[in-house]
């Protein structure tokens, strides 16, 4: 089925070029239904060895995405409230599970504006907000996280919700209010692509992983609420977060015998600022995460509460070159209650943790190409991850990437540690239309 | 107060058939220029067109409409400009608060990844989209940032030359602008490099009237270095709109206002 997609799109867009689109867009319908997207291939050679289901690549794809938008004036109602339908899918064949191919509705939403105060977006899209550069306090929205160790767009680290969003607007405030039915995990390793580090194996597992994640019932009393208020003072803009929901990557043990895993539930409270300073543009965001199943803390099974602290900084430094750098300061609280009701045998996680990120981007050959660099370090796990890449912009269409992920650790169990064997160097060639 | 007005009609009759010996000062001049390029109306709109070549005649195209309103007539401006093209651009919203006293506030929304970024904004001599035309030829430079001094008055132009009072700043040493009696609109500009050689020019290739203010629909910078150039077309210009604040907010990056749009 996708197979055939794809290959339908490519006939289309080779035999569509006579018909003189600059940009080789898609025209459906006489009224104009226009498709845009793109088709792309992905190889990633694998630097490390593991015992992952292959150790030659761990990521090699096709892709196509393809992406509509309408406005909808067959109703009154809906031409009054400026209705707007997006939609977007991507066809991939995955050659890393032997060509399984594969259907992702990303977007599929209805956006209205039934008044002046209010916009409300339903159905499938993708939430964002908070102010950090790879690091989420106040954004709890689901990541994929395989994908961006593996090198795919960023577009990928944000995976989509079914949900609703009510956005209301006055003089003084503003506020989101986001409703999300059905709990979406982030997706994180479960040692077929990538390994990690499984307590249940006693360092990094692979294929031998056998440990189950049980997500959250599919009731009411389960849907997650993420709730934004913000305002701008003149160039500064602040915000007020909150959430409830759970922890989006499974942060507590279910039961250890039949090595099972959960997402306890979480309720954070956070704020953000972000304006001009020291030259450049400053942001800073905190969050305060109670775990709602062990607010003391004593349950060794379950994570703690904890305090997190971002502070960023960016700046344009002349001649297409630009430097971000970011601090993130991590506190697991009550952490007395931990340490005595550890057992033996448990890993034992540090109190603090101190992350460090840099990026630098270059532009060259008229911004044709684009040269990125992202570091991740962390001076108290003593881990990081490096992450290059080249972009190469052939032609309005045609793109060329280069780029590398390089996690490392001194230890099995810290974030980045555990993904050392991971390491890839990836390709990716994509045609826009 | 007739006897006011009485003087004030002789002094304006004055002027009016005595240019030449009342002639516009400097500052005059490029004050109306920086209005009649960049504050025609109270707000405006435009599609724009920009297309680029290369040393090697390689062809790249970007498609965007840009939205303005003007805070203060030659002072605070917004911009919103939404993209179209190239595909893998489409929809993404760049916005500007401009300001005059201090750095701009740019931001940049993508779609994609539902992302507000807020951009530093410190080089606004850096590229604009990767076209020949630099950030403050889109959206002006600070009239503060040089000295002025008119060199020439031939019959239909004023030939002024720019030196930017801090050299460190900008990649030029100074830069000629030749700005038309009649409408004042630039319509050329010289830019020379440090070793006060030729290095940049853009021109208005053409000027239409639309709804009685002169603009440009057609301009044109060459980097001589590199031997690239960018033509910008503009079309379906439309001032004074009726534009609201509130488009420049957050809210219309992640919706953009069709309403003032042209899809």
């Amino acid at each position: 089925m996708v197979r055939s997609i794809i290959t339908i799109i490519i006939i289309v867009l080779i035999f569509g070029f006579g018909s003189g689109n600059a940009f080789g867009e898609l025209q459906i319908g006489q009224n104009g239904l226009t498709v845009n997207g793109f088709i792309e291939n992905d190889f990633g050679l694998k630097l490390g060895h593991d015992i992952t289901k292959r150790d030659e690549f761990n990521f090699f794809e096709q892709r196509l995405q393809l992406k509509t938008k309408t406005y909808p004036e067959w109703n009154s109602l809906l031409e009054q409230w400026m209705a707007k339908i997006e939609a977007k899918a991507d066809f991939t064949i995955d050659e890393y599970y032997n060509a399984r191919t594969n259907v992702d509705l990303r977007v599929l939403s209805l956006g209205i504006a039934p008044a002046d105060w209010l916009d409300l977006k339903l159905g499938r899209q993708v939430f964002t907000w908070g102010t950090g550069d790879y690091l989420f306090i106040n954004d709890l929205f689901p990541k994929d996280y395989e994908s961006f160790y593996i090198g795919r767009e960023d577009e990928y680290l944000k995976k989509p919700n079914d949900g609703i969003k009510a956005s209301f607007y006055a003089d003084t405030l503003n506020a989101d209010l986001i409703l999300i039915p059905v709990f979406e995990p982030n997706t994180v390793f479960d040692g077929q692509r990538l390994s990690f580090f499984d307590s249940f194996q006693g360092g990094i597992a692979g294929t031998n992983s056998d440990r189950h994640i049980i997500a959250p019932a599919k009731t009411a009393e389960n849907a997650e609420y993420a709730f934004r208020t913000y305002r701008n003072f003149e160039s500064y803009e602040t915000a007020l977060y909150f959430f409830r929901g759970h922890y989006p990557s499974p942060r507590g043990y279910l039961n250890e015998m039949n090595r099972e895993l959960f997402y306890p539930r979480l309720d954070v409270y956070g704020l953000s600022l972000r304006g001009p300073g020291l030259g450049g543009i400053v942001n800073a965001e905190t969050g305060y995460y109670n775990s709602r199943q062990d607010e003391a803390g004593d349950n060794r099974l379950i994570e703690n509460p904890m305090f997190k602290f971002l502070i960023g900084y960016s700046k344009d430094l002349g001649n297409d070159l630009s430097l971000g750098l970011q601090y993130l300061f991590e506190q697991t609280l009550e952490y007395d209650n931990y340490s005595k009701a550890l057992l033996p045998a448990d890993f034992v996680w540090d109190e603090y943790r101190h992350l460090n990120t840099l990026r630098l981007t270059k532009l060259y050959k008229s911004q044709t190409i684009r040269a990125n660099l992202f570091v991740f370090f962390s001076p108290s796990d003593l881990d990081g991850y490096v992450r290059p890449s080249i972009d190469y912009d052939l032609s309005d269409v045609l793109k060329l990437t280069l780029g590398a992920n390089l996690p490392w650790g001194e230890d099995v169990h810290t974030e980045f540690g555990q993904t050392e064997h991971n390491k890839n160097i990836y390709t990716r060639v994509r045609y826009s239309f | 107060m007739k006897r006011f007005i009485l003087l004030g009609l002789i002094v304006s009759s004055v002027f009016m058939f005595n240019p030449k010996s009342f002639a516009q000062t400097v500052d005059e001049i490029i004050t109306k220029a920086n209005l009649a390029s960049y504050y025609a109306g109270n707000d405006g709109r435009s599609q724009v067109t920009m297309t680029i070549t290369d040393s090697q005649s390689r062809i790249r195209t970007r498609g965007f409409q840009i939205l303005r309103m003007d805070v203060q007539d030659g002072g605070e401006q917004k911009y919103y400009v939404y993209f179209s093209q190239p595909a893998d651009v489409q929809d993404m919203v760049y916005m500007v608060w401009k300001y005059t006293d201090k750095d701009d506030d740019r931001w940049m929304y993508l779609p994609a990844l539902d992302l507000v970024r807020r951009i530093a904004a410190t080089d606004t001599r850096s590229s604009f989209v990767g076209s020949n035309f630099v950030y403050e030829d889109i959206s002006g430079r600070n009239l503060d940032l040089d000295t002025h001094e008119l060199l020439a008055s031939p019959t239909d132009v004023y030939i002024i030359k720019n030196t930017p009072k801090d050299a460190g700043s900008v990649e030029f040493s100074y830069y000629m602008i030749s700005i038309r009696k009649d409408n004042f609109l630039p319509v050329k500009a010289e830019y020379f490099d440090k070793q006060r050689k030729l290095s940049r020019v853009v021109e208005a290739l053409e000027i239409k009237d639309i709804q009685g203010y002169a603009s440009v629909t057609k301009s044109k910078a060459t980097d001589l270095a590199n031997n690239s150039n960018t033509v910008i077309d503009f079309s379906n210009i439309k001032y004074d709109l009726g534009l609201e604040a509130d488009i420049f907010s957050e809210r219309y990056l992640r919706r953009p206002p069709r309403k003032w749009l042209d899809q």
